[in-house]
Parts: structure tokens; C-alpha cells; sequence
């Protein structure tokens, strides 16, 4: 669509790169639609607490509330564990709840866009890839609750801050990866969508949203071994150590494993979602 | 001059009929295709300057054939060529979002039919003036009537100038006043596109823009040709 080569020559129409290509395709394309991503980034974000009298100050309340839940919950049932434990929670439910949306909208990211694939053709992953960046954006803005909080604990802000946004970013990017390569299939059943939710709900505890890596730790290897296949771990742990503000004590093992996970769903999810995405469409 | 823009080679769609994994996995074990067939065998060729009407009963394939020139949905068999730029205005307004303001959703229709950012801000104001809005384009969507929506839809979507225009069933929204206006700007639109591929119900107006009608009937061109003689074919049609 965006291609103004001015020639007259007859082209098969709608002829993909192969899947092979996909992951890369995927990024130029990207890259070529930015004002449509843009706007369409920007309706998103504006929608989120649209029709509320709070509207943006919302992406602050949600997780603060939810943080203070766990909190009183976590207090109830096992004590008084560590003086910042508040705000680990709050870290956590922030940094699990971009990856949370955008696994489960990049899922139904093909499905809820009926209207729009129905009637124009553009390259379709830019709805998942809008979609992660509207949840990133939701979550930075959330994130900004943690500067007040930092003075409350008297903690001084140090150049590890940016620890936060990069593990905001890692968990939008896991997200889409392994989102993309159930979108073609949501399409034709639902069910992926269901299914999916719950293993997002039941992530939340099998990740250390309510408990930290350290706590893991402290219960012996078996569980630090278990710990460290799930991919979560390392955004969620480093953005914890990103407000205490110390370099990440996270073995590079955890941190290579992270990124060459997201890197593999992402290719893998490209392939699959650039592969199936035109035949899953009949379905909607 | 008389090159061949659009050509449909052979194109077959098949439907999946059951919307069931389990009885897709079935149909690739057993192979055998439970789908129900769309269009068949569609050969045609189009060239450019000509402005084709494709008519026929709901349900026939006229809009689907459509999508698959566009690039919306692949064929199963055969390949789809075309030549130029391609646009296809139907349902004006599409992904309109009511919590965003007139400008706001002008912006992210322009930008889904395709205009880079440059060029949406050299349009806008020609787009307000059309639309007819005025102050009301900084308010939100969902204060807007039904035809309000309709006249910024059309606004945004007539103001593109493809090398093929395929029109599904837009013409005649909004209040009278409007129709004629957009009418005039959809003919406009028919008058500067090179090509142009109708589908439409009016009968009256196709024979009067289209250089050739096509006919179709349970997804497959019953015929192609002039356009008061495919008319009258129709009609023959409809007695059986």
C-alpha cells in the first residue's frame, strides 16, 4: 500500500516474503508504517480509561491497588517479610501486567480487528505490534507512581532506574512473540483466548509477582533451578534491583535465557502468524 | 492505452464451512475439504481507463471477488494480477473509535487507507471543509449523528486518488443534501481513477458510468458485456 512505484507492470497481488524472511519482514514493515502505527498506538492508549472521571491517573491506582491487596494478603499469611516488599509487589504486578495484555490482546489482536481486516488490506502484524506498544506506553505511565515512592523509602534514584523501562520493554516483546503464534488460531476457535487468560492468571503465581527471586532462593536450589526456566523471572528481578538500585545480582544465565527466549518466540511467532494469518482470516 | 490492469486468472475461493479445530485436523486426516465454494473459476481481465459494474443477487460472490483484487483474502487456485495502486471504499468509517475526536479518527482512517503523514496534514483541512463539520471535528466521535459520521467517512476515503478504485455499495448516506454531494464526489472519484470496479444495486447509475457489466450468479461470471444487455440478462435470471 505504501509502494508508489509508479509501474504498470502486472503483479500478483498480496505475495508475502516467505516465513523464513518473516521475522525480519516484520520489523521493516514496522518501520514502514509508523504513522499508522502511531495513530492507531494513540487510539489504543487514549481508549484504555476512556469514559472515566480519573482517566489516565488509573494506570497508576490499578496496580497500586492490586499491590496493596497482595500486601495486607501477604502480611496475614506469612508475617512481615521485608521492608520494600510493597513495592516489589507493585514492580511486579506492573511488569506482569505488560506482559499479561499483551500475550492475551496479541492473541485476539486478529479478531477484535474484523472490521478493519475485513475491509482493507495492510500488512496485519502491525496490529500486534501496536497493540505491544500501547501496552508499554500504559505501563511507563504507570511506572511513574515508583518516583514518589522512592522518596518515601528514601531511596537515592540511581542511573539503575532504567532497569524498569528495559524490563517493561523485555516483557511486551515475550508477550507479543508468544501471543503471535496463537493469533491465526483464535481466529478460527476462541477457546485460545480462554485458555489463554488462564494461563496468564495462573502465571501470575508461578512468576514472582507476590513473592521475589530472592525469597525462591532462600528455599533451596531445587526451587532456583525450577525458577529459572521461567522467562518472567528475569524482567520482573530486574527491575526490583533497578529500584534498589545495585547492578543485578541475576546469574547471566537467567539474562541470556530471557532474551534468547524472547528472540525465538519472536522469530517463531513471526513465522507462524505471517505463515497462517491470511487463511485464518477467512474464518472471522 | 488499452493495457491490462486487472487480470483474475482461474480464481477459485473456497469458505470453511465447519468452524471447528477439531473437524480441520479431520479434514487433513481423512482429506477431505468440508468448505463450500465462493467463487469458481473466475476469468477476467480488465483494462485500465475502463470502469466495470459487477451486479448479480446477494450471496453471489460480488463483494468476496472484490476482497481478493484488493488483497484481503488469498484464492485457493489461481493468481490475482494487478497493475497500480488499489483502493477499495467500502463501510466509510471503518475502525472509527467514538472516545476520540472527529481529527483524531480522520487521522487514523487516512492513515489506514494508506496516506503517510504528509500528506494527512495537506488534506485536513479539505477534509473539514468537506465533511462540512467545522468546530465539531475537535469534539468527540460519539456526539456525532450517524450521518455526520457518514460525511467524515466518505471526507477522508474520497480524498485518495488510487490508479484503481473499487467501490462496494457506499453511495447514497446521509441526508439528501449529502447524497447528491457525495454521489457528485464519488463520480468524481470514478471520473479521475483510471480504473474503477463497482458493485452496486443501482442499476440505473451502472449503465450509465460502466463501459462493460459484469453478471455473476453462485460464484461464477454468468456474464460480461454491455451493460443494458447484461441487465436485461439479469432480470432473465431472476424469472427462473
Amino acid at each position: 500500500m505504501q509502494d508508489h512505484s509508479n509501474n504498470s507492470e502486472l503483479k500478483p497481488i498480496g505475495q508475502r516474503s516467505s516465513s523464513w524472511k518473516a521475522p525480519f519482514s516484520n520489523i521493516f514493515v514496522i518501520k514502514e508504517n509508523r504513522f499508522l502505527m502511531k495513530n492507531m498506538v494513540g487510539s489504543t492508549v487514549r481508549g484504555r480509561y476512556r469514559n472515566s472521571m480519573l482517566g489516565y491517573l488509573w494506570s497508576v491506582l490499578e496496580p497500586l491497588l492490586l499491590s496493596l491487596v497482595y500486601y495486607f494478603l501477604f502480611n496475614m499469611l506469612a508475617g512481615n517479610p521485608d521492608r520494600l516488599y510493597g513495592v516489589w509487589v507493585l514492580i511486579g504486578v506492573i511488569i506482569w501486567s505488560t506482559f499479561g495484555r499483551t500475550v492475551t490482546g496479541t492473541i485476539s489482536s486478529l479478531s477484535s480487528n474484523k472490521g478493519i481486516i475485513n475491509l482493507i488490506y495492510f500488512p496485519r502484524v502491525i496490529f500486534p505490534v501496536s497493540l505491544m506498544f500501547s501496552n508499554i506506553i500504559l505501563s511507563l505511565m504507570s511506572c511513574i507512581v515508583i518516583f514518589p515512592i522512592l522518596f518515601a523509602y528514601g531511596v537515592e534514584p540511581t542511573v539503575y532506574l532504567l532497569y524498569i523501562p528495559l524490563a517493561v520493554f523485555a516483557s511486551g516483546f515475550l508477550g507479543i512473540g508468544i501471543g503471535m503464534i496463537f493469533a491465526p488460531l483464535n481466529c478460527i476457535q476462541k477457546d485460545v483466548e480462554h485458555l489463554f487468560r488462564f494461563i496468564v492468571r495462573a502465571g501470575f503465581f508461578f512468576s514472582p509477582v507476590m513473592w521475589t527471586y530472592e525469597m525462591a532462593l532462600a528455599r533451596g536450589t531445587f526451587s532456583g533451578a525450577l525458577l529459572s526456566l521461567n522467562p518472567m523471572v528475569t524482567p520482573i528481578t530486574l527491575a526490583r534491583h533497578g529500584f534498589a538500585g545495585h547492578s543485578t545480582t541475576l546469574p547471566i544465565f537467567s539474562l541470556v535465557y530471557c532474551f534468547s527466549f524472547a528472540v525465538i518466540m519472536w522469530i517463531f511467532g513471526s513465522m507462524v502468524f505471517n505463515r497462517y494469518e491470511r487463511q485464518a482470516v477467512k474464518y472471522l | 492505452m488499452s493495457e491490462t490492469v486487472i487480470k483474475l486468472n482461474n480464481i477459485s475461493l473456497d469458505y470453511p464451512k465447519h468452524k471447528h479445530i477439531l473437524s480441520l485436523l479431520l479434514n487433513k486426516i481423512k482429506e477431505k475439504h468440508q468448505t463450500f465454494s465462493a467463487l469458481r473459476d473466475i476469468n477476467l481481465e480488465i483494462k485500465k481507463g475502463e470502469i466495470i459494474g459487477i451486479i448479480g443477487n446477494n450471496g453471489c460472490g460480488k463483494s468476496t471477488l472484490l476482497r481478493i483484487i484488493a488483497g484481503i483474502i488469498p484464492p485457493n487456485e489461481g493468481e490475482c494480477l494487478v497493475a497500480g495502486k488499489i483502493s477499495l471504499l467500502a463501510g466509510l468509517g471503518t475502525g472509527f473509535s467514538n472516545h476520540q475526536t472527529g481529527r483524531e479518527n480522520a487521522m487514523l482512517y487516512g492513515s489506514i487507507l494508506g496516506y503517510s503523514e504528509s500528506q494527512m496534514t495537506k488534506i485536513m483541512p479539505l477534509i473539514i471543509e468537506f465533511s462540512g463539520l467545522q468546530e465539531f471535528i475537535e469534539e468527540p466521535l460519539r456526539t456525532y449523528s450517524a450521518g455526520m459520521k457518514a460525511r467524515l467517512g466518505l471526507a477522508v476515503a474520497s480524498a485518495i486518488e488510487p490508479e484503481i478504485l473499487l467501490i462496494d455499495e457506499v453511495l447514497g448516506v446521509g441526508d439528501p443534501n449529502f447524497k447528491e454531494k457525495s454521489t457528485n464526489r464519488i463520480m468524481e472519484m470514478v471520473n479521475d481513477a483510471g480504473t474503477v470496479v463497482i458493485v452496486s444495486h443501482s442499476f440505473g447509475m451502472l449503465s450509465n458510468v460502466c463501459d462493460r457489466i459484469v453478471l455473476m450468479e453462485k460464484g461464477k461470471i454468468y456474464s460480461v458485456g454491455d451493460p443494458k444487455e447484461v441487465i436485461k440478462q439479469y432480470y432473465q435470471l431472476d424469472k427462473w
